[in-house]
């Protein structure tokens, strides 16, 4: 064990700013999602207050999910582990506090145009072009941050985290411009099919060529610290990291078996759905062993507890994706709140679990001080873990009987009374999140700030 | 016609690629394979959590009570769906 000169006494600013970006988008997100989900229930609520409505409040929800808590989340712990594998100082803290600011910026201007009724109407792709062209530029700020600090490394060789997470800003940036058609302004879209196939290409890929990497980077990086162990086989980890590079690319299209898509495409989306298999077991394996008799080591650091959960989430949603791409199995979970209940064992189970793991485990480091509260941590973990749950189980119940009413014939109106109790638990397991985000955003707050902790 | 644009950014990607894959291949990447394991542990090793004040841990006691708060409401939610669903 060294303690490297060039590491020691580092500011971490960017670190801290994207800690606090996630901390606090986290709450405006969930707030969003629970008040999506309680229109659900009583579609009146909001009834006469345009900004309100659910179709402008769940792309809020998801895209401040998406841009506002998981990736910021996940980009912190990375600010924090970068200059420490490549045994340098981040390039440029100044760069960073800027990224921050600017992140922070494009998610307001998403927030009050998308409420506003500013959209471009495609799933995921909702934000309008000035908006597109800032969360451009804040993952070239961010790329050239990291890229710059990897060019001044001291350490030669490339953890497999380092290789995660440059991929991840390079191919987000690249898929989000071609995903949003970011050469047709005004529309922001294709005509027709090619459309569709352009917008799942990016639908898809937004979250498994961004929130994956950086999670697996977080992951590769927290469980062999937490442990005191080192990573199973580093070559195992780099065979997955390179078949999700080959693999993921090409899965978008079985959202769209239904469609005229070209046969070819859609086989291609199907087998490589199934061949996911291969990233994320070589991933799981080589976490799990090397996990392998030290769970007590995880049980006891809060962010490897978030971390190790988020990889068990990751195994359940990646099995289940690889199945739901079966056009067998699609005719029933497909076009119902089965795929909701996937996307939030996705985004919120594995990527979610391990962006929180990733914030708790650098918080202490780079406040110099302890957590402020475990308890407060402890107690984050259990409403998350049983609010995805909880969202899971409730969702597939109500996707299948959603699936199979309407295989049946039967109409869509007399199939809503039937799951409209499903949805009043959703509200309420997203009430728990809810109030954990904000007791979370509190636990950030006071060990960054404000901490009577021992100084370290 | 959107052929073009497809089959631009899969030729891109897959030059990148391997321009990245050749870099990493020369530049000896994949050699110190054992070495690489333990990357993550040359690092200090963390230290034992300093012990919390009387004030914080009131603090946390209160905080908490407020989290129960919002549980039971949770809860409650759940009993008037199941009573009156």
């Amino acid at each position: 064990m060294t303690t490297d000169a060039h590491t020691a006494d580092q500011p971490y600013l960017t670190a801290k700013g994207f800690c606090i970006t996630s901390g606090l988008w986290l709450v405006v997100a969930t707030f969003m999602g629970l008040l999506g989900a309680t229109e659900l229930i009583a579609p009146d609520l909001t009834e006469n207050i345009g900004w309100l409505v659910f179709g402008r409040i769940r792309p809020i929800h998801v895209n401040l999910v998406l841009f506002g808590f998981v990736t910021p989340g996940l980009l912190g712990a990375a600010f924090y582990y970068f200059p420490r594998l490549l045994r340098t100082r981040i390039y440029s803290d100044k760069l960073g506090v800027v990224t921050v600011l600017l992140w922070n910026l494009t998610l307001v201007a998403a927030v009050v145009s998308l409420a506003a009724g500013h959209t471009q109407g495609r799933e995921y792709a909702e934000m309008i072009w000035p908006i597109d062209m800032l969360v451009v530029a804040v993952f070239v700020l961010v790329f050239i941050n990291l890229i710059m600090t990897v060019r001044q490394r001291r350490e030669p060789v490339l953890y497999v985290s380092v290789w995660y997470v440059c991929a991840a800003v390079v191919l987000t940036g690249a898929t989000f411009s071609l995903g949003n058609v970011i050469w047709q302004p005004t529309s922001g879209a294709l005509v027709g099919i090619p459309d569709a196939i352009l917008l799942w290409f990016y639908g898809h890929n937004v979250f498994g060529l961004l929130l994956t990497p950086l999670a697996a980077g977080v992951a590769y990086y927290v469980i062999p610290r937490a442990c005191q162990s080192p990573l199973y086989s580093h070559t195992l980890s780099l065979l997955g990291f390179w078949s999700l590079i080959v693999v993921y690319t090409h899965i978008g299209t079985h959202h769209l078996l239904q469609v005229p898509v070209p046969t070819w495409l859609k086989v291609i989306s199907i087998v490589d759905s199934v061949a996911m298999v291969i990233p994320v077991m070589a991933f799981l394996i080589n976490i799990w062993y090397t996990a392998r008799g030290r769970l007590g080591a995880i049980h006891a650091d809060i962010g490897a507890k978030f971390v190790f959960t988020g990889t068990i989430m990751y195994f359940f949603v990646s099995i289940q994706g690889s199945m739901m791409a079966l056009p067998q199995v699609q005719r029933v979970t497909h076009f119902n709140n089965w795929v909701v209940a996937h996307a939030h064992v996705g985004v919120l189970g594995f990527a979610g679990m391990i962006a929180l793991g990733g914030l708790y485990y650098v918080l202490p480091r780079i406040a110099g001080k302890p957590l402020y509260s475990r308890f407060l941590a402890d107690f984050q973990y259990w409403m998350v873990l049983i609010g995805v749950v909880g969202f899971t189980s409730v969702l597939t119940i109500a996707g299948l009987v959603q699936g199979h009413a309407w295989l049946n014939g039967e109409t869509v109106y007399r199939v809503i009374p039937q799951i409209h109790v499903y949805y009043v638990y959703r509200a309420a397991l997203g009430l728990m999140i809810f109030i954990s985000a904000v007791l979370g955003l509190y636990n950030i707050l006071r060990t960054l700030y404000f901490n009577p902790g021992e100084a370290r | 016609m959107y052929f073009p644009y497809f089959a631009s950014y899969i030729l891109i990607g897959f030059v990148l690629s391997l321009i990245v894959f050749l870099w990493a291949l020369k530049n000896g990447q994949f050699r110190e394979q054992q070495r690489a394991r333990f990357l993550p542990l040359e690092d200090e090793p963390d230290r034992a959590p300093a012990p919390t004040t009387r004030i914080s841990r009131l603090e946390t006691w209160a905080l908490g009570l407020l989290a129960v708060a919002g549980l039971l409401a949770s809860a409650a939610i759940l009993v008037y769906a199941l009573i009156n669903g």
